[in-house]
């Protein structure tokens, strides 16, 4: 078994303390490493299992509760002070896939922001609210069900009209299957994985390009039905 | 595509090979939107290819399967889809929506693990005040005294464990180095147990301070119990014991 599909089996029997071990045992050891090529292809594993109807949705919610948990416990301790700016993050109303936005936020903390985290189904006006008095430096938007894809407009549109003009972020599963674009602004940021967000942060830091992912996908004909 | 006259407590529907639907039952046809007459019109896009797949792979065995569905009043739910093949080549399914009762107990187990997390994560912050608080009373247990010009004093307070000498040995290093003495004084008076790691490194600590200064370094105040706990370390080629503070203060002052 392959390090990725024992986490995946640990997560979906529920116990946090063998995943922790697993995770512990992974030779590389930086956050965004065990994020990027670790916890998140042990998650796609499941919903591949989901899709093979080896498990069950009770199983999948078993083991994100069991992932958030190890989020938790690695995030923990991270960014003390922060000093960087400040982000928020969220998933579009009725979107329950929250684990890859807890690993942006943990990215974020890790480098120094403040950051405060939403997770799942936030509704634009909760978001809106917060944003006003809060004034974050950046927005993070997660999208994984293309049926809530329709909302991100009018989030990132309600967003553009902030006096602060936050960064917009757009990350999700989605950002790898289809062509976003149409859905965001011209000055959304679309990031892909980790990796690319991790860039893009470092980038903001040193004051460089801020584009994200540039040139867009073909976008696979799946709203044609 | 016909209405079934039977009468039946669940949704269902009879489906081809290529995916049209060939009959369906009165309450399929009130849940679902039925015009396109196509089974992909009612299953959600990412369902499609785990209902073609497992479909083709099952035989003329009934098999259960989970699939997210489309009906008129809500756009994505999930559905247990029970569902085996005749020998017309057509897929007899019957959905089963999942009990919402299921999702009240997911959510009973997410607050619960919640609660679990922030006890848990709790105690990792006691625990973190916790080390801090010993590296600190680690830091207060060797004080250093400097009595006179050429004399100087550390009294260790309490356990002699390997953490505490390393946490005081550089303080104690440096203070002794700023300083011209001949004499470093060690006082175990207010010494309880002795770890064996913990005088490993005292006489580490001892020896550096041995060679790097060349002062003569005395133990005072050593209780019975901790003369014998020294005496398999072979102290004395390091170390002069046989002293007391009194002893050596009277012989520093009279100089």
């Amino acid at each position: 078994m392959t390090h990725i599909e024992t986490l995946a089996s640990c997560l979906l029997e529920g116990d946090p303390d063998k995943a922790w071990a697993c995770i512990e045992n992974y030779p590389k050891s930086s956050g965004p490493d065990v994020y990027h090529n670790l916890m998140t292809p042990a998650m796609r594993h499941i919903g591949h299992l989901w899709e093979t109807n080896e498990i069950t949705v009770a199983d999948e919610h078993l083991a994100t509760a069991t992932c958030d948990f190890i989020l938790s416990k690695l995030s923990f301790g991270l960014g003390k002070e922060p000093t960087a700016g400040k982000a928020m993050f969220l998933c579009l109303d009725g979107e329950q896939h929250y684990l890859g936005l807890k690993m942006v936020d943990s990215l974020f903390q890790e480098q120094g922001w403040e950051t405060r985290y939403f997770g799942p189904s936030l509704p634009l006006e909760y978001a809106l609210q917060t944003a006003e008095k809060w004034k974050p430096d950046v927005i993070g938007l997660s999208v994984t069900i293309v049926y809530h894809l329709p909302k991100l407009k009018q989030y990132v549109e309600a967003f553009s009209q902030l006096p602060k003009k936050p960064a917009v972020l757009v990350g999700g599963r989605l950002t790898d299957l289809y062509d976003l674009r149409p859905y965001c602004s011209e000055d959304t940021v679309i990031l892909k994985d980790l990796p690319e967000t991790e860039k893009w942060i470092q980038n903001k830091e040193t004051g460089g390009q801020q584009n994200g992912t540039t040139e867009s996908n073909p976008s696979p004909p799946v709203f044609e039905r | 595509m016909e209405q079934l006259n039977l009468t039946l407590p669940l949704p269902y529907l009879s489906v081809n090979r290529d995916g049209r639907i060939v009959s369906y039952s009165a309450l399929a046809d009130q849940w679902f939107d039925l015009s396109n007459g196509h089974i992909k019109s009612l299953v959600d896009a990412e369902s499609i290819n785990k209902l073609g797949r497992i479909s083709s792979e099952s035989g003329m065995e009934p098999i259960k399967l989970e699939l997210n569905m489309k009906t008129k009043e809500n756009p994505l739910i999930l559905f247990d889809v029970y569902l085996q093949w005749d020998a017309d080549n057509h897929a007899a399914m019957m959905l089963l929506p999942k009990d919402s009762s299921n999702e009240e107990l997911i959510e009973k187990l997410m607050n619960i693990q919640y609660r679990l997390a922030s006890t848990d994560f709790e105690l990792l912050e006691k625990k973190d005040e916790l080390e801090q608080v010993l590296r600190r009373m680690d830091e207060l247990s060797g004080p250093f005294i400097p009595l006179s010009e050429t004399l100087c004093m550390i009294p260790l307070f309490g356990d002699i464990t390997a953490n505490k000498i390393n946490t005081i040995s550089e303080s104690c290093l440096q203070s002794v180095f700023r300083g011209n003495y001949e004499v470093v004084l060690f006082d175990l008076t207010a010494v309880g147990e002795v770890h064996a790691d913990g005088i490993e490194k005292f006489i580490q600590l001892v020896k550096t301070l041995n060679f790097m200064t060349g002062n003569v370094i005395k133990l005072i105040g050593i209780k019975p119990n901790l003369a014998k706990e020294l005496n398999h370390h072979h102290l004395n080629q390091w170390v002069q014991f046989n002293h007391s503070l009194k002893e050596e203060l009277s012989t520093s002052l009279h100089r």
